[in-house]
């Protein structure tokens, strides 16, 4: 066994773990949960929500276990009187500065707020609310991106993502102390910054307190999930398409990636991926088979038509010119299996192997 | 791409060069930037300083078409200071020698005059990718989109043999793909040359397993690709076209020819899209198809990963899933294409009859959230992450020994600038998809060229002012981006807007081999509307 790999001990379970390992890793790796707002495995911990904090036996203070590097025979304790009692503190002093509903509890948009789910476990310390003039950018003309400043609980995940992940830094901290915010350089919209609206703040934000703009918010309960590969760029990553309505009437209404780690976009996406879905339900659409008339307009046809006349034509070309006088532009955005169709009807039905796509393009 | 997206994390040394990977593939590059965050070094080569440039530890700005310069000065650098990687050469490859005789006159100081490149970075590149053990190459259209692309692509293949940067975790040689399905397109035989996985079509054992799976006689001729097929269009050999998914006249060089073409010779063409574009304009009949959210397959990714695509909603309207379609297209023309019940057993039958891809089906990928890499030969292999990682998948491969050939058509006093195209982040290709985005459309509204702020100056040009941009083949129109990431003499245009098509100006020189336009390299003048810009010096001499 190498120096690097040791064990150490989670709430009395014996834990393989390795050098420059972080308690949270560890215990994620043993199924054991240790709640978090603040981090996310994309970044270098922060330790700034305070809610992973851990017993560390030796330790007079409870640590952070998203940031505390294990060391061999390390014994960590995540749940116990003292970390629940810290808990009902910490969370007591968030709902103090935050947007609550009726029942007291964390407002929620589509976005989730995750620091609903933990008042929902621990029922928080009862604390006047501050008073708290956290500045927004409700000017902001881009078209995806909203802030709500009063569900923000800054633990700097959009910020960190910025910076860290996208490596733009459109967005940053700002002010001090109860003014502290998430800001833009002189507060100016996103469209005037170096965001690429890529909306990995929103997908990165723990409590909704980044929004899309164009999704509804919340989706409806009978929204439902379907998991497919983005068809812009040859990265291929996965989304989920949330699918809203039945049969005729249904629409992509959000687009987001699976959790990080899961695919091979590791939970990112780009302003395409994300964003740019629109054109699939937009009326431009063609919805009809067309065919040239003599006036040398397009007309309306049935499939039946269209394909007798598709079929009809390029077979006159193959009799009068010979069948390599025909060529076949197969497609790069449609799937395998149409491109596998494509060449066999190029081959095998027309015989030529004029067949490409824009691959030399 | 040899190795796989999610081994650029780790890797000690990227070498990005033709690829703007911040734009064109912005999730590769959240891999390169958490490499680089975790230490990686980077060397940029690249006309224009890209983002990627300006957190580059050697950037390489090199003058447009002169890659095969710089790439064979840096194997000079590599084998006159002893870096190779011997053993590797001699187990793995043959014709070294070759590209030692040939790179023998590339100097560093001579590469400096033709690339513009400092003889001593060159020199620290070649260093730090050949000493360094997971170094990987990334490329895309920049190295391709020349009619030296091919001849680029060797001499990257020639860096990599040489060091032995093959066959291992965060290395290789790592063409990025441009599109969502390019890479699957091509495994499924939608290829001039070969049936499915990359079967000859000159091979008449592979001819013979398809006569028999389809049951007819097959054509021993290799055929045309797009480049050529276009070509053959303008000059009236093809004669009917079945295009589906593509917009050939906005993507294609020298378009206003091909419009010529496709409205004198081209007899009958057939469309099958979901919006209307430039080419449906020719279109005799239109099928509407599908989006990838309409219908079930799959699409295989840069790194060979094949994934599903799965339906979440209908087409709209009467438009229907583009591979029934096709079945339907296959009958009315007399052949009896079976009756496939789902993109499944399509799969199904080209899996059988392709063993890069045999293993693979619909149902394992249900299994499989990854997706699986090809090669995967049978239903118990796990997929390949990296190529040749057990050894060569293969015999021992080539060296390519190449000289420089300048491009196609260079600056002169008629057309004094270099213009190279591309694409921008917020759009894609022919942007039917994302013009109707609003996100898209408020971050790129409309065609503009970037270009030094001393040729701006010197042309007398105002940042936002629009201009004509006029090359032997045509003019667009487009508004003047004064860029601190162009070279003096150098402008770039994107491709993405039909009303001001860079294509009607670009080239259509191509590769000797795969016939690539050379869209990176044209001469052009940029004229003002003000009688400012560049003249035309014809209307000089006669005024």
């Amino acid at each position: 066994m190498s120096s690097n790999r040791f064990d150490i001990e989670i709430n009395g379970k014996a834990c393989s773990a390795e050098k420059g390992e972080t308690v949270f890793e560890v215990a994620a790796r043993e199924g054991i949960n240790i709640p978090t707002l603040c981090h996310d495995t994309r970044l270098e911990p922060a330790g700034a929500c305070r809610v992973c904090l851990v017993e560390v036996e030796g330790q007079r203070r409870l640590e952070p276990g998203c940031a505390w590097k294990v060391s061999e025979g390390m014994k960590i304790t995540t749940e116990s009187d003292r970390i629940e009692r810290h808990r009902k503190v910490l969370y007591g002093l968030y709902l103090a500065d935050h947007e609550l509903d009726s029942e007291g509890l964390p407002v929620e948009t589509g976005n989730g707020n995750q620091l609903r789910e933990l008042a929902m476990k621990t029922e928080p310390l009862a604390l006047h609310p501050v008073e708290a003039p956290r500045a927004g950018r409700p000017a902001d003309e881009n078209p995806y991106i909203r802030f709500e400043p009063d569900l923000c609980i800054l633990c700097a995940r959009c910020t960190r993502y910025c910076d860290e992940v996208e490596a733009v830094n459109a967005i940053t901290l700002a002010n001090r102390g109860s003014q502290t915010t998430i800001a833009t350089a002189g507060m100016r919209g996103l469209l005037d910054t170096t965001c690429e609206l890529c909306g990995g703040c929103i997908d990165t934000c723990p409590t909704g307190a980044l929004v899309e703009k164009k999704s509804p918010d919340p989706l409806p309960a009978d929204a439902r999930k379907v998991r497919t590969t983005c068809n812009f760029c040859g990265v291929g990553c996965q989304l989920d398409l949330h699918v809203v309505g039945t049969n005729g009437t249904s629409r992509v209404a959000k687009v987001t990636s699976p959790p990080p780690g899961e695919t091979v976009n590791d939970g990112n996406l780009c302003i395409k991926g994300r964003f740019a879905y629109d054109f699939i339900h937009h009326e431009d659409r063609i919805t009809e088979p067309l065919i040239r008339g003599e006036d040398g307009e397009l007309h309306p046809a049935t499939w039946e038509e269209a394909i007798a006349a598709a079929a009809e034509g390029l077979g006159k070309v193959k009799e009068k010119y010979g069948a390599d006088a025909l060529g076949f532009v197969s497609s790069s955005r449609c799937t395998g299996e149409e491109n596998y169709l494509m060449q066999k009807i190029s081959r095998a039905v027309y015989g030529t192997n004029n067949i490409h796509q824009c691959s030399a393009t | 791409m040899t190795n796989s997206i999610d081994e650029i994390r780790d890797a000690d040394l990227l070498f990005v060069t033709g690829s703007n990977t911040t734009e064109a593939h912005p999730i590769i590059a959240m891999e390169m930037k958490r490499a680089i965050q975790r230490g990686a070094k980077l060397i940029v080569s690249d006309p224009r300083k890209i983002w990627m440039a300006d957190v580059a530890d050697i950037f390489l700005q090199i003058r447009p078409g002169t890659d095969v310069w710089l790439l064979n000065a840096m194997a000079n650098v590599i084998i006159s200071e002893g870096l190779t990687d011997n053993e590797f050469i001699a187990r793995s490859t043959v014709d070294f020698e070759k590209v030692r005789e040939t790179v023998a006159k590339y100097t560093p100081e001579e590469a400096e005059k033709v690339t513009g490149a400092p003889a001593e970075l060159i020199r620290e590149a070649a260093r730090l990718y050949a000493t360094t053990k997971k170094a990987g190459i990334y490329y895309t259209l920049g190295i391709t989109e020349h009619t030296h692309g091919t001849d680029n692509v060797y001499c990257l293949a020639n860096l990599v043999l040489m060091t032995g940067h093959l066959g291992k975790r965060s290395a290789g040689m790592n063409p990025l793909r441009g599109q969502n399905n390019v890479q699957g397109a091509n495994d499924a035989g939608a290829s001039p040359v070969f049936y499915p996985g990359y079967q000859r079509v000159t091979d008449a054992e592979a001819q013979k397993k398809f006569e028999e799976a389809w049951g007819v006689e097959l054509s021993p001729n290799e055929g045309q690709n797009l480049n050529v097929m276009m070509k053959s269009v303008i000059k009236g050999t093809v004669r009917g076209l079945y295009v589906m998914g593509e917009d050939i006249v906005i993507s294609e060089p020298n378009a206003s020819k091909l419009e010529v073409g496709l409205n004198e010779n081209c007899e009958f063409l057939v469309c099958q899209e979901i919006f209307h574009n430039v080419t449906t304009q020719f279109a005799d009949v239109i099928l509407p198809g599908a989006c990838f959210a309409e219908k079930d397959g799959v699409f295989t990714n840069s790194d060979r990963r094949v994934q599903r695509v799965r339906k979440a909603v209908d087409p709209p309207g009467n438009a229907r899933e583009d591979w029934k379609i096709l079945i339907d297209f296959a009958k009315a023309s007399g052949y009896p294409m079976p009756d496939y019940a789902s993109p499944a057993e399509i799969y199904d039958e080209m899996a059988s009859l392709t063993p890069k891809v045999a293993g693979i089906s619909h149902r394992r990928l249900e299994e499989n959230v990854m997706g699986l890499q090809w090669p995967c030969p049978d239903p118990d292999h796990p997929g390949t992450p990296t190529l040749h990682i057990d050894g060569p998948l293969k015999g021992k491969a080539d060296f390519q020994a190449v000289e420089y050939r300048p491009s196609a058509e260079l600056p002169d006093d008629e057309y004094p600038l270099v213009l190279s195209t591309g694409r921008v982040l917020y759009h894609y290709n022919a942007a039917t998809q994302t013009r109707r985005e609003a996100g898209s459309v408020a971050k790129v509204g409309r065609n503009f060229i970037e270009m030094n702020r001393k040729d701006a100056k010197r042309l007398g040009f105002e940042n936002g002012e629009i201009v004509d941009v006029v090359s032997r083949r045509g003019r667009v129109d487009a508004e003047v981006m004064i860029s601190p990431r162009m070279r003096v003499g150098c402008v770039w245009m994107p491709m993405h807007f039909a009303e001001s098509r860079a294509n009607l100006i670009t080239n259509d020189a191509g590769d000797p081999v795969t016939q690539t336009g050379e869209y990176k390299v044209c001469a052009v003048r940029v004229e003002g509307r003000n009688g400012n810009g560049n003249r035309n010096p014809e209307r000089q001499r006669r005024a």
